[in-house]
């Protein structure tokens, strides 16, 4: 039986894979930004870091470029600074679980923060502390009801849902810094982050800014009357955020436009009128993929997506922006894409995960025991 | 040992130049927290289709790297409550197809195949499915149109390296090698898993070629991408133990032999323990893998029925409990292997029926006839 194999299947190696993005000023410390990626969801006790991806922070400088609900948009500079993340090979790895893995951070002066992975107190640099290692899943949401509310286009989501990651965890990076001595002390910084295949010339694997963007808003092909049998995910994820290729712009705003439009209908009012060249008002913004976040306003926790709905209404925003770990980030999208905020908050009946961040670094809780999963 | 190994590698493979991946370590340790995550909840609506379907395929993947049988059957036997739970869900039937054609059950897999089908699953996906099914029943012709046109559609490295296995298993070794080659270069993942399971086709062919050196390149090269690759080490031991290389062959065996719920390994060493001339030890061995085979002759007899007969005419001595399980593999998949197992089984029966109680008339004319006609049958090649 050992030689009876039908074929590689290329399976993705899970700790490439880049499943959340946070970005908000140190509560408590607003001369200090977080930045923290989430990779490996429904990670077991024995993830570790792969000594093969670079796993990359990539901060410019933005602006707001244009106000109104036709037209919002950012300007993200050309300058940019990048803080690249390795890992060893654990010591032991062939022996025990969980083994000690020696990280490495490269910051964009050039100096490296070494640090062990799970260490509370992570590496420190000047102006710089890190910390990698398996924590708690900070996101919630019903993945079922959202499969369902497509496949019926009828809202399904109960009064309590499911959540489905309950109890499970990630491995975290979370980098703070002093933001005044990045990009010339601008305060408002466009953010992605990625994993990228190492070697003589990396090839990136995932990006990740603003979520849900590739599933509850991209992934949906059935209401795309252009490309309705392209699995889109992957051409997207090679993609430099900030400088999406212009031959496939297209594609994705078709995607875009016929997914946001259904997520709209469901109520049975139109709250997002398209345009007179039928492009969805939050198209343009979604597709700028990167979370914006502004460390001079001070930290708020529910600060998602507040600078792009100010500036889609013209008026000043209030807040960080950015995405604080605790957002009840798929209620507020719901409610966004569904009634534009002109209704009731949508709620998907999950409400919190099974345990909260903190306001300290590393912020992300610890790991839950395997056996909470279940429960 | 590992220290001889080092060196070999060294020497041996410094010719080569591997992609960029996952250290192999690293790879199974997370391959065992992708299960660990999924496990607690796998039977549970907290997974859905997509994820359970997943899980089934992590756990046929670490039961290959580590030849683990009580994988691949908690692998068949979550499929087999994902259909039941999931009964209009094609992708269910896949995962189900895969997991029956693992032991064997070439039939089965098939009506699954056909079930998936009636419920609209995206043609291709079953037609791949079904070459791999083809290619274990030794239908090779139909197995490689659909390989071939699947590269043509989408020369990707899984199609590529689909058609490598393919071609490695009919001994075509050029293409395999040409295959394989392009199949690496357009590799665009990080784990190590995918390509060491190619390598380690391309050793097992020029094992079947008898082209030991080049077996070796392969073999370590799939260690060197994941160094616990069980299966890797056992062939790799096998070619030490063709090369007289009996000590290094024997402590390469053990640590599988004592820990693997495979038999193999121990029929392995049970072999190469008698050739080197340590009887005690070879019978030690002999008998734990003939243990083993009789379980899993029980419970999965067409998985194992070619194994079990290679055993009885090799290191278990007794070819009379070989010719059984020989013409029911070659029942099942009619491939020119299990046509040349099936003949092996034959003569040695009847060598050791002429040597135990001579009858000059034992020659089983109809038997002889039976397996020319079901190795004629064959489509393949």
């Amino acid at each position: 039986m050992s030689d009876h194999f039908s074929g590689p299947r290329a399976l993705a190696d899970p700790a490439a894979d880049i499943s959340d993005v946070f970005a908000f000023p140190a509560p408590g410390n607003p001369q200090r930004l977080v930045l923290a990626m989430d990779v490996f969801g429904k990670a077991g006790p024995s993830a570790v870091f792969s000594n093969a991806v670079i796993y990359r922070f990539r901060l410019r400088r933005a602006s707001i470029a244009a106000s109104g609900p036709g037209g919002s948009s950012f300007a993200v500079g050309t300058e940019e600074i990048t803080f690249d993340f390795t890992f060893d090979v654990p010591d032991g790895a062939n022996d025990t679980a969980r083994p000690p893995q020696r990280g490495h951070c490269l910051t964009p002066g050039g100096e490296t923060v070494s640090f062990y992975t799970n260490d509370e107190n992570g590496g420190q640099g000047p102006g710089v502390h890190v910390f990698a290692g398996q924590r708690s899943e900070p996101f919630f949401l019903d993945v079922r009801m959202i499969e369902k509310t497509v496949a019926t286009r009828q809202i399904a989501f109960k009064k309590v849902g499911s959540d489905t990651l309950y109890g499970t965890n990630v491995l975290s990076i979370v980098l703070e810094v002093e933001w005044a001595k990045l990009l010339d002390g601008w305060p408002m910084f466009a953010i992605v982050c990625e994993t990228l295949r190492a070697g003589p010339q990396p090839t990136r694997i995932e990006r990740v800014g603003r979520p849900e963007i590739k599933n509850v808003s991209l992934s949906f092909k059935m209401f795309d009357q252009v490309n309705r049998d392209l699995e889109i995910r992957d051409l997207y994820n090679s993609e430099d955020a900030f400088a999406l290729t212009p031959d496939y712009v297209g594609a994705y705003r078709a995607r875009m436009n016929a997914n946001l439009s259904f997520w709209d209908s469901l109520d049975g009012k139109i709250d997002w009128p398209l345009d007179e060249a039928a492009n969805h008002p939050l198209t343009k913004l979604l597709l700028a993929d990167f979370l914006v976040v502004d460390a001079s306003k001070p930290f708020h926790e529910t600060s998602y997506f507040e600078i792009e709905q100010a500036m889609l209404v013209g008026r000043p925003h209030a807040t960080a922006g950015g995405r604080w770990l605790n957002e009840d980030v798929m209620d507020f999208i719901f409610t966004l894409y569904i009634n534009g905020g002109n209704g009731p908050r949508i709620s998907d009946g999950i409400d919190a995960p099974i345990v909260w961040s903190s306001t300290v670094f590393p912020y992300l809780a610890p790991p839950n025991l395997p056996k909470v999963q279940s429960s | 040992m590992i220290g001889i190994l080092d060196a070999k590698q060294a020497t041996r493979a410094s010719g080569t130049n591997p992609a960029v991946a996952t250290h192999g370590a690293i790879a199974l340790l997370n391959l065992e927290a992708q299960i660990e995550g999924l496990e607690p909840n796998a039977t549970s609506s907290r997974l859905g289709v997509e994820e359970r379907v997943w899980l089934i395929d992590l756990l046929a993947l670490r039961g290959s790297i580590l030849s683990r049988i009580a994988d691949y059957e908690r692998a068949l036997e979550l499929s087999r409550l994902l259909v039941r739970d999931a009964t209009t869900e094609a992708a269910a039937f896949l995962a189900r197809a895969r997991t029956r054609a693992v032991f064997h059950r070439f039939r089965d897999a098939l009506d699954d195949l056909d079930a998936a089908e009636r419920l609209a699953a995206d043609t291709e996906s079953v037609d791949r499915e079904r070459a791999a099914v083809f290619q274990g029943l030794g239908r090779y012709q139909e197995a490689c149109a659909i390989r071939e046109k699947d590269v043509r559609r989408c020369p990707s490295f899984e199609s590529l390296g689909a058609l490598t296995t393919l071609c490695a298993e009919r001994g075509d070794t050029e293409r395999a090698e040409r295959l394989h080659a392009e199949s690496v270069r357009r590799y665009r993942g990080v784990s190590p898993l995918p390509l060491a399971t190619l390598d380690f086709q391309l050793g097992v062919m020029w094992m079947h070629e008898g082209q030991l050196d080049r077996a070796q390149d392969h073999l370590i090269a799939a260690r060197r991408y994941v160094p616990a690759y069980a299966p890797a080490q056992g062939h790799f031991a096998e070619v030490e133990a063709e090369l007289s290389h009996f000590d290094l062959a024997i402590a390469l065996l053990i640590p599988l032999a004592a820990t693997s719920d495979d038999p193999d390994y121990a029929a392995q060493l049970a072999r190469i323990c008698a050739d080197a001339g340590y009887p005690d030890d070879a019978r030690y061995w002999r008998e734990r893998a003939a243990a083993r085979y009789a379980e899993l002759i029980a419970v999965h007899p067409e998985a194992f029925a070619d194994h079990a007969a290679e055993f009885w005419l090799a290191a278990g001595g007794d070819p009379r409990k070989a010719l059984p399980l020989a013409r029911m593999n070659l029942e099942i998949r009619k491939t020119p292997r299990a046509c040349s197992l099936l003949s092996r089984a034959i003569a040695a029966d009847e060598a050791a029926g002429a040597w135990c109680v001579p009858q000059p008339n034992r020659r089983n004319p109809r038997l002889q006839q039976q397996t020319k006609g079901a190795c004629n049958d064959s489509t393949g090649d």
